[in-house]
């Protein structure tokens, strides 16, 4: 049944996407995404740097922490634009060993992007291994630099609320984002904006503007109602003492 | 050829290893050897991008102390104590044939390493704390709810909430177990959706991070 599930996704997601161009999809605006600009421009007028982390949950190969990471790092690149155009400095603590060549190139190529390679500096990348060695570097350096702004996204454990709690105490804006349920709590409490789940996935097809994109999300959502109403039927024929549904999802 | 490199050759492999995990997956119950040789190198890779970290670490904290940067005596502790945790690991490699299992290194990381984690692992009540003062202040209507919702946990997690009265330990087991677990399959189940969604458009050439930005305009 979940191999049924995957080809339809695949199937109902690709079938969005190639009639996306002649559609013209509309997603709602993700707040978060849309306060990037405003973080990267407070950082401008104070005259200090940005700050990026995608937490310590896990590695590339990681199957749930992984694909967060990921998609941290395609947020990334739309902030690094962002930072550039401002003029802004951004520095990146990266803990993840696997993650650091993808951090350093996406930095770059985003840099290259917007015509201004020679100003990319791989010291504003910092690479410290294992959590509470992390946790330590990040205070300090909130300490020293206090960044004008703070974006928590990613996989993320018990860091979370550290990182976001002395982030709050040097007056930091702060956007969060994590798929891992345990630690939304902890975000949603310290951070001014958040990403949530899916929305952290979603996050770089809403601001790329892509009609394919966008047709991936279309075709996603249209997943996500068949799975509702299938669990609706699924407990209402349940409780009628039919188990038909239940026994195909075999649970 | 650095963009065939980039783009093409990386599509190339990450369709190739998709298509052999997920045929693994559904058809061979993750018993197939070439998966599981893949699955081996992903390890492998891993602990080569460890090496890669402590080149990165080792020339920002040596241009730190070469430049004289702001701070720069920090760099030079953590110089001295990368060179005292290599040589000793690797002195005692050399001695004993055991790669981690020998006297100075345990020594240094029970002693030092681990009690510096442990302190630091205890602030986080404080920050905790914190938080949640930030969250329950009532300025609407739904932080009024939450914080009422709040208050009945941490008084049926509390000795003294039970002491006071029975039912807070009810009412707060509810909130844990019936208002929260749902809520959070909810995003349980829809972040694993954007997760397939997130992995089929970096599998198309769509997601550009993925790529380290070089992936299809």
């Amino acid at each position: 049944m979940t191999f049924a599930i995957m080809i339809i996704t695949f199937g109902v997601m690709y079938y969005y996407m190639s009639i996306s161009k002649k559609s013209d999809f509309k997603i709602r605006t993700l707040p978060a995404m849309l306060a990037i600009p405003e973080a990267v421009g407070r950082a401008a007028e104070m005259g200090k740097p940005v700050f990026w982390t995608p937490g310590i949950g896990g590695g590339l190969n990681n199957a749930t922490q992984g694909p967060q990471i990921l998609a941290s790092i395609s947020i990334l690149e739309y902030l690094t634009e962002e930072c550039v155009k401002a003029g802004v400095r951004l520095d990146a603590f990266c803990p993840l060993p696997d993650a650091l060549p993808l951090v350093e190139e996406t930095m770059r190529t985003a840099y290259l992007s917007q015509g201004k390679p020679e100003e990319f500096d791989i010291e504003s990348i910092t690479f410290i291994s294992g959590q509470s060695a992390y946790l330590s570097g990040v205070l300090g350096y909130f300490q020293r630099e206090r960044p004008a702004s703070n974006i928590l996204m990613g996989g993320f454990y018990y860091e979370s609320v550290v990182i976001g709690e002395a982030g709050n105490a040097i007056e930091a804006m702060q956007i969060g984002g994590t798929n891992n349920t345990h630690q939304m709590p902890f975000l949603v409490a310290t951070c001014d904006y958040m990403l949530l789940a899916e929305e952290l996935f979603a996050a770089s097809a809403s601001v790329s503007g892509d009609p394919e994109m966008i047709g991936s999300i279309k075709g996603e959502d249209i997943i996500k109602l068949l799975l509702v109403a299938m669990t609706g039927v699924g407990f209402l024929l349940g409780a009628a003492g039919i188990t038909v549904i239940a026994d195909l999802l075999g649970v | 050829m650095s963009q065939v490199l980039k783009r093409e050759v990386v599509y190339a492999v990450t369709g190739l290893v998709t298509v052999l995990m997920f045929v693994e997956y559904f058809f061979f119950a993750e018993t197939w050897s070439l998966a599981e040789t893949i699955r081996t190198w992903a390890v492998i890779v891993y602990n080569i991008s460890l090496g890669l970290g402590a080149i990165q670490l080792l020339r920002q904290h040596t241009l730190n102390l070469q430049r004289k940067r702001t701070n720069y005596g920090y760099s030079a502790v953590v110089l001295a104590f990368f060179a005292i945790m290599f040589l000793t690991g690797m002195m005692g490699y050399l001695a004993t044939g055991q790669q981690t299992d020998n006297g100075i290194y345990n020594w240094l990381f029970v002693n030092v390493y681990t009690p510096l984690g442990a302190t630091l692992y205890p602030i986080t009540g404080f920050y905790i704390f914190s938080a949640a003062y930030r969250a329950f202040r009532a300025r609407n209507i739904d932080a009024a709810l939450m914080l009422i919702a709040g208050c009945f946990v941490i008084l049926s997690n509390a000795p003294v909430g039970e002491a006071i009265w029975p039912g807070f330990a009810t009412i707060g087991e509810w909130f844990k177990f019936t208002g929260q677990i749902p809520g959070m399959r909810t995003f349980a189940m829809v972040g694993a959706l954007g997760m397939i969604a997130y992995g089929f458009r970096a599998l198309l050439g769509k997601e550009k991070g993925f790529y380290a930005g070089g992936g299809d305009e």
